[in-house]
């Protein structure tokens, strides 16, 4: 039990390198994706649940509602497949796989994060690649998780724009633009808030899939190969990586919660939301 | 009860859900068609294998295309459908039993049940589905029920919390109340008063939750765990493709489309029900079917008052 809090997790038998350096080589590739994916699918996703929100019951909401429910339904392989067949193959745009071109040598680890090491030390040559090899995965990562935000936002929306709040800033004279942007989608920002952390949860494990597809050097692959190989005792820190992700994750939306939020206090016990 | 009527006429007032009532209806039919009459439905028998008609692309004849060992691979998405539809109904059934049992206990008994349920349950949230999955199925080995079982291990948690929630607001109404005072017994107030209030929140969430255990069922296929391989089973077709990806797409594209489909047909049915069950949306949407044909402006308001 100690060794867990300390880092100590042994030697990986399939390897026989240490297993937390295992981790420590791949955990910042993968968040490198996750976290460039992640901006791309809160700001698509708020945007489209806005305008469903915005214009509920016409035309512009059904083709928001499709294309979310439709994101959310697409099996993460379908997303990766078509990727790669489509703007790997077919049209040959983007590297179907890897990190980045191997015969670009890679910046002095500073963050661990190649890209922003490459923006560091003003490496353009391996930043571009970097970019051209992390579109794709980041993209079929954000079309199979905008979904559910959309549909959270969308529905905040539709409960506060009949409220009666959203009517006095009309009646204070407020702007329309202003009574949108201050009243209706901060609130419905604060929704999103909450539950992107998640979301973020889901794109973590969804790793597992688009890194074996993309081959891209991160933890869901060196998961997914544990798992295969019946390796457990690497297997055992990974799935607690992969926790503390998602609890870090929740700790940080709570707290953009109270700040987004003025009605909660951290730590009070006696909230009251209306 | 006139309550139940309204809410099916109000999924069915949805375009929406109607289009994934048809798409589940039709699937069902056919997964039911299979297995009980076999490989008579399917054009090919979807398990023999043919050679020399292997990697054929799709056509008249073959619909899908064939795959590397010459199987239709129409006939084999069909063979797929009881196992790609019936593990996630099993999965969400048997999680929503769990659920509701669970839950009621914590939320209508209270105290130290409800601490000790609900402190297992927030331990089990925590856990990244998949991966959880993932790692259960491949300590379980190889096998449908195996998978079953892993995907039930880790999928209990959100229904406990959605019915404790439900049952503690059913608890605070005053017709429970009443119903003890009345020397109602346990049986009966679970039965006749919190179950019928619980239940409607756990279908809308179960159809929506059907679509996701079979997305993770057809990845836990894909990825080659838990789930045999040459099982029919549109993950585990896809996944068998891995090295022909640009010369045969077929093979993986269609199976995967039609996951894609089917979790779409649960979405929009889980999601019509939803909107129709929402309280806030519900006048609006009651407006509309009321008044036909043209579109008034602004909707009636519901009450904002939680």
């Amino acid at each position: 039990m100690r060794d867990l809090f300390t880092g100590n997790f042994g030697i990986d038998p399939l390897t026989g390198q240490s297993i937390l350096s295992e981790i420590l080589f791949y955990l910042p590739n993968t968040l490198e994706l996750v976290l460039f994916s992640f901006i791309i699918l809160v700001i698509v996703g708020v945007a489209i649940g806005y305008v469903a929100g915005m214009h509920f019951s016409t035309i512009r909401d059904s083709i928001a509602r499709v294309a979310y429910l439709v994101s959310w339904s697409t099996p993460m392989y379908l997303a990766a497949i078509v990727a790669i067949l489509v703007f790997a193959h077919w049209i040959p745009i983007f590297p179907s796989g890897g990190m980045y071109s191997l015969s670009i040598p890679p910046p002095q680890p500073i963050t661990g994060i190649s890209l922003i090491d490459a923006l560091i030390e003003f490496d353009m040559p391996f930043f571009l690649s970097g970019i051209q090899h992390l579109i794709l995965p980041a993209l079929a990562l954000a079309f199979v998780n905008f979904g559910l935000i959309s549909r959270a936002v969308r529905s905040s929306i539709l409960n506060v724009r009949w409220s009666t709040y959203v009517k006095t800033a009309r009646a204070k004279g407020l702007s329309e633009p202003e009574v949108r942007r201050r009243h209706i989608l901060r609130n419905a920002l604060i929704d999103a808030t909450s539950l992107s952390a998640v979301i973020f949860g889901w794109v973590l494990t969804s790793t597992v899939v688009v890194e074996e597809l993309f081959s891209w050097p991160g933890l869901g692959q060196f998961a997914y190969q544990s798992i295969y190989g019946n390796d457990y005792p690497a297997l055992v820190p990974v799935v607690v990586v992969f926790t503390l992700g998602v609890i870090i994750a929740n700790f940080v939306a709570d707290v953009a919660y109270s700040l987004l939020d003025p009605r909660i206090v951290l730590g009070s016990q006696n909230v009251t939301v209306t | 009860m006139s309550q139940s009527l309204k809410f099916k006429d109000l999924v069915l007032s949805s375009r929406l859900s109607c289009l994934g009532l048809i798409i589940v209806v039709v699937s069902v039919i056919m997964a039911v068609a299979f297995s009980i009459l076999g490989a008579r439905v399917t054009p090919y028998n979807p398990f023999v294998l043919n050679l020399q008609e292997s990697n054929l692309p799709p056509s008249l004849a073959h619909f899908f295309g064939t795959d590397f060992q010459g199987r239709d691979v129409f006939s084999r998405v069909i063979a797929a459908l009881p196992i790609d539809l019936g593990l996630p109904i099993a999965i969400v059934l048997l999680s929503s039993i769990l659920g509701i049992f669970l839950g009621m206990a914590a939320g209508y008994l209270g105290g130290v049940v409800d601490e000790v349920i609900m402190r297992i349950t927030d331990l089990f949230l925590a856990f990244p589905t998949l991966i959880m999955v993932l790692a259960v199925a491949a300590t379980l080995g190889s096998g449908i029920i195996n998978a079953m079982l892993a995907f039930v291990f880790v999928w209990w948690p959100p229904y406990v919390r959605l019915v404790r929630g439900g049952v503690l607001e059913v608890v605070a109404e005053d017709f429970i109340s009443i119903s003890k005072a009345l020397n109602s017994s346990f049986g009966y107030i679970i039965l006749k008063g919190i179950l019928p209030n619980v239940l409607p929140s756990v279908l809308t969430y179960a159809t929506l939750d059907i679509g996701t255990a079979l997305l993770e069922v057809s990845i836990l296929g894909f990825l080659g765990i838990g789930i045999p391989p040459n099982t029919p089973e549109l993950g585990v077709m896809v996944g068998s493709i891995s090295y022909g990806l640009y010369t045969y797409p077929w093979q993986a594209l269609f199976p995967a489309f039609v996951t894609m489909i089917l979790v779409v047909g649960f979405s929009f049915l889980g999601e019509g029900a939803r909107e129709a069950s929402d309280v806030k949306v519900r006048p609006y949407i009651l407006f509309k079917t009321r008044v036909f044909g043209k579109r008034q402006e602004k909707p009636i308001p519901a009450t904002t008052a939680t």
